[in-house]
């Protein structure tokens, strides 16, 4: 089933466009968002958004021009600031947008039962503080979230494709005396999320990381958390795969194509067709029809990502991994569903420390990877059990070593934003204990 | 109509101008428009918010709907809102020196590559150069009959210098962000001063963590107050209980000499003429000679807590308010440069931020510095890199034990809730004990 009906003002506006410059690409978002917040066990505030962003890129003679604003009535301006932005960018080589291809499109990420209304995120968050009783602790705040939007892009090549989404997220903070704890949940589908289980673990975490002991500093084997693992790959790692960056010079695996960049069980691959994860998508952000792309396999680099910018200035293909932040943002490189895989094990048998979660990995330095941060709710695990909380420490190393020392992954993987990631096990990391 | 106790309405229309140069070459350059309300209403109850894109002024009919749709929505909320009384007025925005709106785009651009360009250096691979422009008109009513409008003007620069030799890839990163208008002239200093750094630090070692006394400069220092003590007095979170600092006004947690600030009123990065709720404001000293004195506020937090003053909510335009730090500092104290380096005698001089994050509820906070030296028999020896400082809110502020003469701000952006707001943070030279310092070199 095709999304896409005609919009009179963009067929309009690709029309007027095409007289000033060589090419004209629309994308244009419009959405609703409802959420309810809690304020300890109180729903203390209910918000109803509806958002809408409209981002113009204009080429002409390899000059990218781009302008957005959240009002489409005012496209004419939007079109205006486009064209007079392309005369102020240096010209590059530019190979043109893609041409439309056919495409399915049936949406991949879309729940059309879900009700994007006050009541279903009321009865969330009361799922949430029905599973929060079942530990010690107090819930300070939460929140979930329900949204809906359509997508559309279109260019001058004859590209009209639209697509829909939902989403649902929840989220719950606790504490017990001066101990805290965070979950959250996040799927395009609400038979994907388990609010009583975030409201469980949150308060699981607050309650059993109170009486932390002190660690000594020292070297030891550490178990992360798909969510302490996201904060350390998402603000280095993934950055550094960019195809962006690395013919900037801004990225540390520039020049290890076909070097082994991790533990021989290491794969890493972008899958935007991946079924049920919350990224998939059959086109980026510019139009391209979307494929999987491997990272990494079996520890060795193998390829970066590409929009069609850099694709073009550097003489190579997009990978289709243009993405957009925010509504009407200019399409940048990213990923969809961004997996880290490889061999699965139980990693949790021999005494490690478990970190669920870090503070302040945006610190850590993109270049080089070196980074310290301060743990949340670490443990001592063994045979698969959560023993002595951790007080208060700081793991330090650097996110591109680390890679080598992984010695397992685990069963199951769980999805943190666009990441979908496994636990990992990692060999002799410095831990600066108080 | 409604039943409606309270409402407010805020709209914030504006244009974003923005100049990316990479490596010499103009990535993307030019202006992006935008138009959100937020309208907030109360019925003896919690809120109900409406978050409207491209909205038209409206009355009569129209806006009762408005006011119908959110009160529906107030419906649903349990909590019962009650918003603390709080003085009304607005300060004078600064007049710009010189207006960005009278200098072109293509100039901008222009004394941007110019700054760009005095980052080249043997050594350095990339040089990123970024300008970004926000205008914002903002139009504030509640049902209380106040109304206020202003324009603010933000702009400002970063620049990012890297350097590489043999894989190992580092980098220098300077910025300068104002509400005083124009400020792209004469900064080539900037790109010299970030490409210095970057190529420096290709010779810096790792620094080793562990205890010891730190000399922190006034722009990490400034970070550090804002992540150990501003968060922790934000009164959201001392309402729900998400703060080491609840229950603890009157009690003293650092020494005579120190005193904390945040104070929006001031014509630094982080001024507002008048809060996101319409409420004057005005400096408030969360920490004064040591002892905790006030939380920062908003209506709803000053009802549900006391202890501090409203004023102190601010929102990204479209979003609810939250309660926000602005400019947020430590007093200077008397010492001298010179007089902290000999106390500190052997130990550790950061210098520079690359951010920090903290949980307020736990009390621990993290942050980092942008490059630092070792310090021995008072004097800084070797350079070293990727260094962070960690701590407990509660017992590390015991910890500063001199506090210079030379007090300085630096603009900077803050997170919370999703939203990004304008800050600026500061302080002197900083003498702290017992400083927990993390780093992964070894002896």
């Amino acid at each position: 089933m095709r999304w896409w009906v005609a919009v009179a003002w963009i067929e309009q506006l690709i029309k007027e466009g095409g007289k000033a410059v060589d090419e004209v690409e629309v994308y244009f978002v419009e959405g609703t968002s409802v959420s309810a917040d809690l304020k300890r066990k109180k729903l203390s505030l209910a918000t109803i958004s509806q958002d809408c962003g409209l981002g113009i890129r204009t080429i002409h003679k390899g000059r990218i021009g781009s302008s957005s604003t959240n009002d489409p009535g005012r496209w004419r301006e939007c079109l205006a600031a486009s064209v007079a932005s392309g005369k102020l960018a240096t010209p590059q080589e530019w190979d043109g947008l893609p041409g439309p291809v056919p495409l399915d499109m049936t949406p991949l990420s879309f729940d059309p039962s879900m009700e994007v209304e006050p009541d279903s995120a009321k009865k969330l968050l009361q799922a949430m503080l029905d599973g929060a009783t079942k530990h010690t602790a107090e819930v300070t705040s939460g929140s979930a979230t329900l949204s809906s939007m359509e997508v559309t892009l279109a260019n001058s090549h004859g590209v009209r494709y639209s697509d829909r989404n939902t989403s649902v997220s929840v989220s719950l903070e606790a504490i017990h005396g001066q101990s805290t704890g965070y979950e959250f949940d996040q799927s395009w589908t609400l038979d994907r999320i388990d609010p009583e289980n975030v409201g469980e673990r949150a308060t699981f975490f607050a309650s059993e990381s109170a009486d932390g002991k002190d660690i000594p500093y020292g070297e030891y084997d550490v178990l992360l958390s798909p969510l302490a693992y996201a904060e350390l790959l998402g603000n280095v790692f993934v950055p550094a795969l960019s195809g962006r960056n690395v013919h900037a010079g801004r990225s540390r695996l520039a020049t290890s194509l076909s070097e082994r960049v991790a533990d021989p069980m290491i794969s890493m691959y972008d899958d935007p067709l991946l079924p049920g994860a919350d990224g998939s998508v059959r086109w980026d952000a510019e139009g391209s029809p979307t494929r999987r792309i491997d990272f990494i396999r079996d520890g060795i680099l193998c390829a970066f990502a590409y929009d069609l910018k850099t694709a073009s200035r550097y003489g190579k293909k997009s990978t289709a991994s243009a993405v957009r932040g925010g509504f009407g943002g200019s399409p940048a490189i990213g990923h969809h569903n961004f997996v880290v895989d490889g061999k699965r094990e139980t990693v949790d048998d021999d005494r490690v420390v478990y970190v669920h979660n870090v503070v302040g990995a945006h610190t850590a330095n993109p270049m080089s990877g070196e980074f310290s941060v301060e743990l949340s709710n670490a443990f001592w695990v063994e045979n698969g059990e959560f023993q002595e909380p951790i007080r208060s420490a700081m793991l330090s190393g650097n996110v591109f070593d680390l890679h080598h020392a992984i010695s397992g992954l685990s069963p199951a993987s769980r999805a943190i934003g666009s990441l979908i990631l496994p636990s990992v096990k990692i060999n002799k990391q410095r831990i600066i204990g108080k | 109509m409604h039943g409606i106790s309270y409402y407010d309405l805020r709209h914030v229309t504006g244009e974003i101008t923005h100049i990316e140069i990479d490596n010499a070459v103009v990535e993307s350059a030019g202006t992006s428009l935008f138009n959100k309300a937020i309208l907030r209403v109360l019925v003896k109850s919690g809120w109900g918010i409406l978050q409207i894109d491209n909205y038209t002024p409206c009355s009569g009919t129209k806006f009762d709907e408005l006011l119908g749709r959110a009160a529906r929505l107030a419906g649903i909320t349990e909590e019962h809102v009650v918003l603390g009384d709080a003085p009304r007025g607005t300060l004078a925005v600064p007049q710009l020196k010189e207006n960005p709106r009278d200098v072109s785009i293509e100039e901008k651009s222009a004394l941007l590559a110019g700054i760009e360009k005095s980052a080249t250096r043997p050594g350095i691979v990339n040089r990123r150069a970024s300008y970004i422009e926000r205008i914002e008109q903002v139009r504030f009513s509640d049902s209380s009959g106040n109304e206020y409008s202003y324009e603010m003007n933000r702009s400002g620069f970063n620049i990012l210098a890297v350097a590489s030799r043999n894989g190992n890839v580092q980098m220098g990163y300077e910025r300068e962000h104002s509400i005083n208008g124009f400020n792209l002239r004469h900064q080539q200093k900037s790109g010299t001063k970030a490409a210095e750094i970057a190529v420096a630090l290709l010779d810096a070692t790792l620094a080793k963590g562990g205890k010891m006394r730190a000399v922190l400069d006034p722009e990490l220092a400034g970070v550090f107050a804002h992540e150990a003590v501003g968060h922790a007095s934000e009164g959201d979170l001392i309402q729900e209980g998400n703060s080491v600092l609840s229950g603890k006004t009157g009690e003293r947690i650092g020494n005579e000499t120190l005193t904390i600030v945040d104070d929006p009123s001031i014509h630094e990065f982080g001024f507002d003429p008048v809060d996101a709720e319409g409420v004057a404001v005005a400096r408030t000293e969360i920490i004064r000679k040591g002892v905790i004195n006030a939380f920062l506020h908003s209506r709803e937090s000053l009802a549900a807590v006391g202890n501090g003053v409203a004023g102190h909510a601010r929102a990204m335009p479209g979003e609810p308010p939250l309660v926000r730090m602005s400019n947020t500092f430590i007093e200077a104290g008397d010492s001298t440069t010179d007089e902290i380096f000999a106390e500190c005698k052997n130990g550790i001089f950061l210098k520079g931020s690359r951010g920090g994050q903290v949980d307020p509820g736990r009390g621990i906070f993290q942050f980092n510095a942008e490059y630092g030296y070792l310090v021995e028999n008072g004097e800084c020896t070797k350079m070293v890199r990727d260094v962070s400082l960690s701590g407990e809110i509660l017992t590390t502020l015991h910890g500063i034990i001199l506090c210079g003469n030379d007090r300085m701000m630096s603009p900077g952006y803050c997170g919370k809730g999703g939203q990004s707001v304008p800050v600026s943070d500061g302080a002197p030279h900083i003498l702290l004990n017992d400083a927990v310092v993390g780093g992964s070199g070894v002896d």
